[in-house]
């Protein structure tokens, strides 16, 4: 018995020993992983490049995806054939799974570790944020040297969005920069029941055809909403309320010419959106679950949202969303007009980080990257033939089973300078471009409010905000009056009126600084 | 589980059911259409697991039985050097900068195995259980001519399965289900372990769920993985561990009792 016992504890033991020696030896090879085939481009005369004066640098480029791509080498290294040509650099794609890019990115900026281009916007790793604590190297000062194509592409809003207090940080991957509220709406149900979208000038007007709904759609869910409610997608809508400090809920309207912060929660609108929401709820106009459910897009797939209402009407979301809804046809009815505000412009940018041995470098192929077209669709599409086919001459179809295909132009840059996507179209793009430059801007654009002073109160506030507002906005609430009355009071206990002070102290500052 | 078996429309539309009404495995076909990435994660996830739970479980051994003799001059010092990791740490930050710049760990097998090879909490269970080993028996031993390895390997560790087996679980669960590791150190799709993957996916819908009304409506929400392809993901990531763990259910009596007896 002992002696059985005793061997086998000596095989386990030597498997353990074994097992480690295997893997040593496996790891030991130490292969960097950033082993970059070396392109060595014959010099010839003809074309004279700009490369071969620089230094060879190699620089690494951190963005968020939201789907693993086989093939980022391949690609990489056909973006290195260009890069090394043009710029002599080599990039090394680092991308990060979008649900932990924040957490990894801030860690890596607390470690002070080095690197060169980073994926920034101010709904993950915040762009104000990070560019006062010294993450991001100011990049103003270099661009009429570094990236001349690039001072030009941009309206001068755009650059004005980008400052935190009077710098710019980064580049902005230009796409869509206005807002336009509105409801979106199953074709279907709309022509069977006769919906004039002309008449739908408030949210209110939307009512009857949901009651329709219920009625006679007993499997569809008249008006669809998810625990965060709608109120922060339809302010403008309800008198052009634009959010300040979305974790405080504190805002000013446009349209107010004093410019005079207040806590949305207490505003007349805020109430008057409740009231309408609770009616619904009360009615079954809205699906039972809303104040616990995160995400409806099970049930959009399944074509079973009726109406749902969205703060992004761009040009060609039809069709986007018929894909999202399971194939169904969807119509959009607007509710407000176009605008345009420091957060609705600066929803993706790349930054040069501070810890960047090649800040210049790396300003030089952000440049490259938003004017050759060449380049951005092999970081968008990869390789022709191989990820993607060419339908028409600026129209491309990725392939099915493509081991490249990210389908986040969004991230990369210009999404006006790649190509289209087969379902995409010109006048899409045209029609975005025309809204772009005449959308109403924002009267306090370039404004960010820093939350370093009121941190405490702020995330006391979020703390309310989580226990009140899903009831409150989707409508479950049973006693409305009561639970609000609690609601403010609880802000109010939690520090409000301090942020409110604050945000206005800083933008009375910004005011007489930039003479608005 | 039962939901990983049901048909996509039935859920949505009846809600979660214990039984499934209508039985598919569509779930898994979507999973398995692409089974690459999934085996890849799964061979990470179950060399980490076996090679961390071997080596972790030596170190600990050894450890805990060093502590454990009671003719070590500095058992106290060594003890209360284990007891301190135990309730203090350095924090994300220096852990993040000691891994990455002096141990260059990143983007390699190491990170997810090395970091928690010893965990003191798992020291003290297993010297617990040393503690209530006679002394005599070593020192039976030693007469007999073995020296302070054979004797730790061919006496003390026998004797010690349930507490072995108890641990070596500890910490084979600690390894199978990690994944924050993983998401600060590892940048190479090749070597992201099971667990991240399925954090991942789940993150990215609630992620997308909660930023819905800042994005601009670029991200195409039909790239998501249906309700049942999730569960099923679930079901995968967890299901081995469900298995494995009643048969290490019978060492568990012995092997928890941590230092109850008075020596």
């Amino acid at each position: 018995m002992m002696v059985k016992v005793k061997r086998r504890v000596m095989h386990a033991a030597f498997a353990t020993v074994l097992g480690l020696s295997l893997v040593l030896t496996a790891c030991s090879g130490g292969k960097p992983l950033n082993e970059v085939s070396k392109e060595t481009t014959p010099r010839n005369q003809e074309s004279a490049d700009a490369g071969n004066q620089l230094e060879p640098v190699e620089l690494t480029w951190y963005y968020p995806q939201w789907s693993i791509q086989p093939d980022t080498q391949k690609v990489q290294d056909a973006i290195n054939k260009i890069t090394t040509k043009k710029i002599n650099a080599t990039i090394r794609l680092m991308p990060t799974d979008g649900g932990s890019y924040e957490q990894k990115l801030n860690t890596m900026v607390a470690a002070n570790e080095k690197f060169d281009i980073a994926w920034t916007s101010f709904w993950m790793f915040n762009y104000a944020q990070n560019a006062r604590r010294g993450a991001f190297v100011e990049i103003g000062p270099m661009l009429e040297k570094n990236a001349p194509e690039l001072k030009k592409t941009f309206p001068d809003l755009v650059w004005e969005a980008l400052k935190v207090d009077g710098k710019i940080y980064s580049i902005l991957n230009y796409q869509t920069i206005t807002n336009k509220e509105g409801f979106l709406i199953q074709k279907r149900f709309a022509d069977k029941y006769g919906l004039n979208p002309g008449t739908i000038k408030t949210i209110k007007d939307i009512e009857p055809f949901l009651t329709k709904i219920k009625e006679n759609e007993p499997d569809i869910i008249p008006f669809g909403m998810t625990r965060g409610g709608n109120f922060e997608n339809m302010k403008t809508t309800f008198n052009n309320i634009e959010y300040i400090s979305n974790e405080a809920i504190v805002g000013i309207y446009r349209g107010d010419s004093e410019t005079k912060v207040m806590d949305v929660i207490q505003s007349p609108e805020y109430k008057e959106y409740l009231n309408l929401m609770n009616g619904w709820y009360q009615k079954g106009l809205i699906n039972k679950d809303a104040p616990t459910v995160k995400a409806l897009d099970d049930r959009k797939k399944a074509g079973q949202l009726a109406v749902t209402f969205h703060n992004v009407l761009k040009p060609g979301r039809e069709a986007e969303e018929k894909n999202a809804s399971g194939g169904q046809d969807i119509i959009t009815v607007p509710t407000s007009e176009p605008y345009v505000g420091t957060n609705t412009i600066i929803q993706s940018m790349q930054a040069i980080s501070q810890t960047s041995e090649n800040s210049e470098r790396a300003l030089m192929f952000l440049n490259l990257l938003n004017s050759d077209k060449e380049l951005l669709n092999l970081v968008c599409y990869g390789i022709e033939g191989e990820h993607y086919t060419r339908i028409s001459e600026n129209t491309i179809k990725p392939l099915e089973n493509s081991k490249y295909n990210p389908n986040i132009t969004w991230v990369f840059g210009n999404g006006f300078l790649a190509d289209l996507q087969e379902g995409q179209s010109q006048e899409v793009r045209d029609q975005t471009l025309k809204e772009n430059s005449e959308a109403q801007s924002s009267p306090i654009l370039g404004f960010t409010f820093d939350p370093e002073p009121v941190q405490t109160e702020i995330a006391n506030i979020q703390a309310v905000n989580d226990e009140y507002g899903p009831s409150l906005n989707t409508g479950a609430a049973k006693n409305l009056d009561q639970k609000l009355a609690e609601y403010i009071e609880k802000r109010k206990k939690a520090g409000v009126e301090k942020i409110v002070a604050e945000v206005q102290k800083q933008l009375d500052a910004w005011k007489r600084q930039t003479g608005k | 589980m039962a939901i990983s078996l049901s048909d996509e429309g039935n859920v949505v539309k009846y809600g979660y059911r214990f039984i499934p009404k209508k039985f598919s495995f569509e779930g898994y076909e979507a999973i398995f259409k692409n089974p690459g990435i999934l085996i890849n994660a799964y061979s990470v996830t179950i060399l980490i697991t076996i090679v961390g739970t071997a080596a972790g479980l030596l170190f600990t051994a050894m450890i805990a039985y060093v502590m454990s003799r009671k003719d070590y001059r500095y058992r106290r010092t060594t003890t209360l050097y284990v007891v301190f990791t135990m309730l203090f740490s350095g924090g994300l930050v220096p852990f993040y900068i000691l891994v990455v710049k002096y141990l260059h760990l990143k983007d390699t097998l190491w990170v997810l195995i090395i970091p928690y090879l010893v965990n003191p909490f798992y020291v003290m269970i297993m010297k617990g259980f040393l503690d209530q080993m006679p002394s005599e028996i070593i020192e039976s031993a030693k007469i007999d001519g073995a020296g302070e390895y054979r004797s730790f390997f061919a006496i003390v560790l026998p004797l010690s399965v349930p507490a072995l087996a108890t641990v070596g679980l500890f910490i084979s669960f600690v390894y199978w289900n990690d994944w924050w590791l993983g998401l600060l150190f590892i940048d190479t799709d090749k070597l992201v372990p099971l667990q991240l993957l399925l954090y991942r996916t789940m993150n990215t819908i609630e992620f997308y769920a909660a930023n819905s009304q800042h994005l601009s409506g670029n991200v195409d929400v039909t790239k998501f993985p249906s309700l049942t392809a999730r569960m099923a993901l679930a079901v995968l990531g967890a299901g081995p561990m469900l298995f494995v763990f009643p048969f290490f259910q019978r060492y568990f009596v012995k092997g928890l009792t941590v230092g109850s007896l008075k020596e």
